[in-house]
């Protein structure tokens, strides 16, 4: 770590950033606490905390900005086992969270063509293209990006992160650990457990060198407990979603799940979701919803499409659809049971084993129903999504299976979730109006 | 030139294995134990594709950008053809085939046991105990399935039976510079490995060397193809009248599966070291730099003087690595062509052109 590097860190993160940022926060909240600012026809103000959650993401970011010469630094897939890394002060960066600011941005185009005109293929995902076409363009809606000491790739969401990882690996020339998760088609076995076990542990030695320091017990297993903690109020949060109406919907899941994919283990995150239930439960006692007037409700498959978030949550809103919950976010809360810090190796690798994304597609429907249940959902969209063949190929027998045995309306919506190519406008939609005609509304 | 090689078709090896009592495991693509099959008295035939079926019966459960061979994969295993197998294994190797055997064991469920084996990407002692222990668990299944239990020394019998198939199919390989023959025929050669016991493929490609090396050598440009596999196979077709030759063999199906032998004493260990013991390939995530020293190597071996990345679309796991590796080749001296098809689909004249822009550029 270099000097000049550490002051600066310490000057503009951690000085002039968060004041700066704590004043942002403090005229937002001040604007939105205004009686009467918020117009919208169909929706209700957004959740209190909105401004807090944009001062987290912010100082993600500009932390990122000064952290190289500061502090280690690594990249890692979005479901990848994180805490030791957290318990050696690594500075993490998720590019598939990078990808989605690109997206929300709404230049993920340009990103993908950056990485097109280098010869990848339009076919590969895109959060791999917005991630590989800001490496080599230097371009990002975020400012900088750190440059990574040491990659973490997991494959327990998809195989494309171990290609995509290969070729950071290249282009950084820093080591790269992977972890690889056997797919659990229906459950998981002895060995594959084992196995993800002695990946982890074999990966801390190669973490700590990179680190230059060892890992202290009692700090991962702080780590743990907060990740865990933080998991634990995520799931809480969606399941505020039960209530009629519902106080939150799906597309405000999405903006909010940043801190539990990129800040797991922090204190702060658990600080965030804590306030963020808090202000939920007192909506839903109120009897406020997401929408001013929730006359159905409705689950979401898959990833979100970043770039249509807004309309889409409008047009729904419109006809007092509620999407009450998503199958993508839950992902990040249905596991905080098996996080245990009494046990940290040997939870650390059940948890990491059982992502929706790396079992089965059964396993999905059964998830797909179980929500329809207990969010009281008349109907689902399973957004096919071009770039994620892992989470969307088997969408059309679930789809199958949602509308002929449980009778509910099920729509399978075409599109990308950064790259808007691959999304048509008219025609999503007209789909989307004949599914809104058969629930009803 | 030569009289051909005579090569049985898949339809009468299958009838005659299964008249002798054989039972025939459907696979699909692309790391697996043939040994582990055949020591069960079973006959694994690999389904790549194949490039004639009808897609609609697989377009009914996937999406358009599942890849051609998974699309026709389905197609076919759904289909009556299918129905000779008694199993089918799914190796775990890319994000569309877990994904296909997902929905084979929790929707289409077809009457054959449906058998899945992960194959680890990477090499690390880790790997190889983990694929120790998951061969096993096949091993299990097939016990399940054919009330059979092969001993060790079975094992060992039907691992050194593929062994030496392989060293015949490396030795094909490795000399194809010399063979007076062209890509179609050579190929319908080295693709018998898919379907031919390994017996009667080590037979038949040494009987195939022989007349092959004592043929006159056709004037061709020597390249070197990469990809999953060569198919349709009239892109072989193509590339014979362009006047190129395959001489540097990394498709998926053939040089890539040229496993080196173990040593291991227990059968499993065995299975597993071989297994893993492929040059780097993409779908088990490979590094960039060892698959661009390893076929710069390779072209310079071979005296290959240009490279063809033969492309399956929404192929991920290859497509990834095209940009890096063809630059790492051309910053060798090695041109390259990257195309893509999609194997359930006539070749488009396009491809034909570009290869025959190719093959002149080359000469
Ligand atoms: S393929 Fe799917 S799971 Fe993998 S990085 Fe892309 S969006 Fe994420
Ligand atoms: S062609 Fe590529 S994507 Fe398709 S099954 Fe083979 S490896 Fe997988």
């Amino acid at each position: 770590m270099s000097i000049p590097g550490q002051l600066a860190y310490q000057l503009n993160v951690n000085v002039l950033g968060k004041a700066a940022l704590r004043v942002q926060r403090w005229q937002l909240e001040r604007k939105l606490s205004k009686p009467g600012t918020w117009k919208h026809e169909t929706l209700n103000a957004p959740i209190d905390t909105a401004p807090w959650l944009k001062e987290l993401i912010t100082k993600h970011y500009l932390t990122g900005r000064y952290a190289n010469g500061a502090r280690k630094v690594a990249w890692v897939t979005s479901g990848a086992p994180v805490e030791f890394l957290k318990a050696l002060d690594y500075f993490l960066i998720y590019p598939e969270n990078h990808g989605a600011v690109c997206g929300i941005r709404k230049v993920g185009e340009e990103m993908c063509t950056h990485a097109e005109d280098f010869g990848y293929s339009r076919d590969i995902c895109s959060y791999a293209r917005c991630d590989i076409g800001s490496v080599l363009s230097g371009k990002t809606p975020v400012g900088r990006l750190p440059k990574p000491d040491l990659l973490l790739c997991c494959n327990n969401i998809c195989q494309t992160v171990l290609y995509w990882y290969q070729v950071l690996a290249h282009h950084f020339g820093c080591p790269l650990i992977v972890i690889d998760t056997p797919f659990i088609y229906d459950e998981a076995r002895e060995h594959d457990i084992a196995s993800v076990k002695r990946q982890i542990e074999d990966a801390f030695p190669i973490a700590e060198r990179v680190a230059e320091r060892t890992i202290e017990p009692k700090r991962l297993e702080d780590v743990m407990l907060r990740s865990r903690d933080a998991v634990d109020l995520w799931l809480k949060v969606l399941q505020t979603g039960r209530n009629h109406p519902s106080p939150i919907t799906a597309f405000d899941e999405f903006i909010h799940m940043a801190p539990i994919v990129e800040m797991r283990g922090e204190s702060a995150t658990v600080d965030y979701y804590s306030a963020m239930l808090s202000a939920l439960e007192q909506r839903a006692k109120d009897g406020v919803g997401a929408l001013k007037h929730e006359k159905k409700r409705i689950l979401w498959d898959n990833l979100p499409i970043w770039y249509r978030i807004r309309p889409l949550g409008e047009k729904l809103a419109e006809h007092g659809v509620a999407m009450v919950a998503s199958t993508y976010t839950n992902a990040w809360g249905e596991l905080a049971e098996l996080i245990n810090a009494d046990h940290p190796m040997d939870s650390m690798a059940k948890c990491y084993l059982h992502p929706i994304l790396n079992r089965g597609t059964g396993h999905k429907l059964q998830t797909m129903q179980k929500m329809l249940t207990e969010y009281e959902a008349d109907g689902v969209i399973l957004h096919s999504d071009r770039s994620c063949k892992p989470y969307s190929i088997g969408q059309i027998d679930q789809r199958n299976a949602v509308s002929d045995k449980l009778g509910k309306p099920a729509l399978l919506l075409e599109a990308d979730h950064t790259d808007g190519r691959a999304y048509s406008v008219e025609q999503a939609d007209t789909r989307i109006s004949a599914f809104l005609e058969l629930l009803g509304v | 030139m030569p009289a051909s090689v005579d090569l049985p078709s898949r339809t009468t090896v299958i009838e005659r294995f299964k008249g002798q009592g054989g039972r025939i495991a459907a696979v699909l693509p692309i790391h697996y134990p043939r040994a582990l099959f055949r020591a069960f008295g079973m006959l694994p035939i690999e389904v790549w594709g194949p490039p004639g079926v009808d897609k609609s019966t697989g377009d009914a459960h996937l999406q358009a950008y599942a890849c051609s061979t998974v699309r026709a994969g389905l197609s076919f295993i759904l289909s009556g053809a299918g129905e000779v197998a008694d199993a089918i294994l799914v190796p775990h190797t890319c994000d569309s085939l877990q994904a296909l055997a997902s929905v084979l064991l929790d929707f289409t469920k077809p009457h054959q046991m449906v058998l899945t084996l992960y194959v680890p990407k990477a090499e690390r002692a880790s790997d190889l105990e983990f694929l120790g222990k998951e061969l096993r668990r096949v091993f299990g299944r097939l016990v399940e399935l054919t009330g059979q239990r092969p001993t060790d020394a079975e094992l060992h019998a039907a691992m050194d039976r593929e062994q030496q198939a392989d060293e015949v199919l490396a030795r094909l390989l490795s000399e194809r510079g010399k063979l007076g023959v062209g890509n179609r025929e050579f190929y319908g050669v080295v693709r018998s490995r898919e379907y031919l016991p390994a017996e009667e493929f080590a037979s038949l490609a040494r009987a195939a060397l022989d007349k092959w090396a004592g043929a006159p050598l056709p004037k061709r440009t020597p390249i070197l193809a990469t990809g999953i596999m060569p198919e349709p196979m009239d892109v072989l077709d193509a590339l014979d009248e362009a006047g190129l030759s395959i001489v540097a063999d990394d498709f998926a199906g053939s040089g890539r599966r040229l496993y080196k032998a173990s040593t291991a004493h227990d059968p499993f260990d065995r299975m597993a070291k071989t297994l893993l013991s492929g040059s780097p390939d993409p779908t088990r995530g490979c590094g960039i730099q060892p698959r661009i020293d390893h076929l710069v190597d390779l072209a310079k071996r071979t005296g290959a003087r240009g490279a063809l990345f033969y492309e399956i679309k929404f192929c991920e796991p290859e497509a990834f690595y095209v940009p890096l590796v063809t630059r790492g080749l051309q910053a060798a001296g090695v041109p390259c062509l990257a195309v893509e098809v999609d194997i359930t689909d006539p070749m488009p004249d396009q491809l034909v052109t570009r290869i025959e822009a190719f093959a002149e550029s080359l000469s």
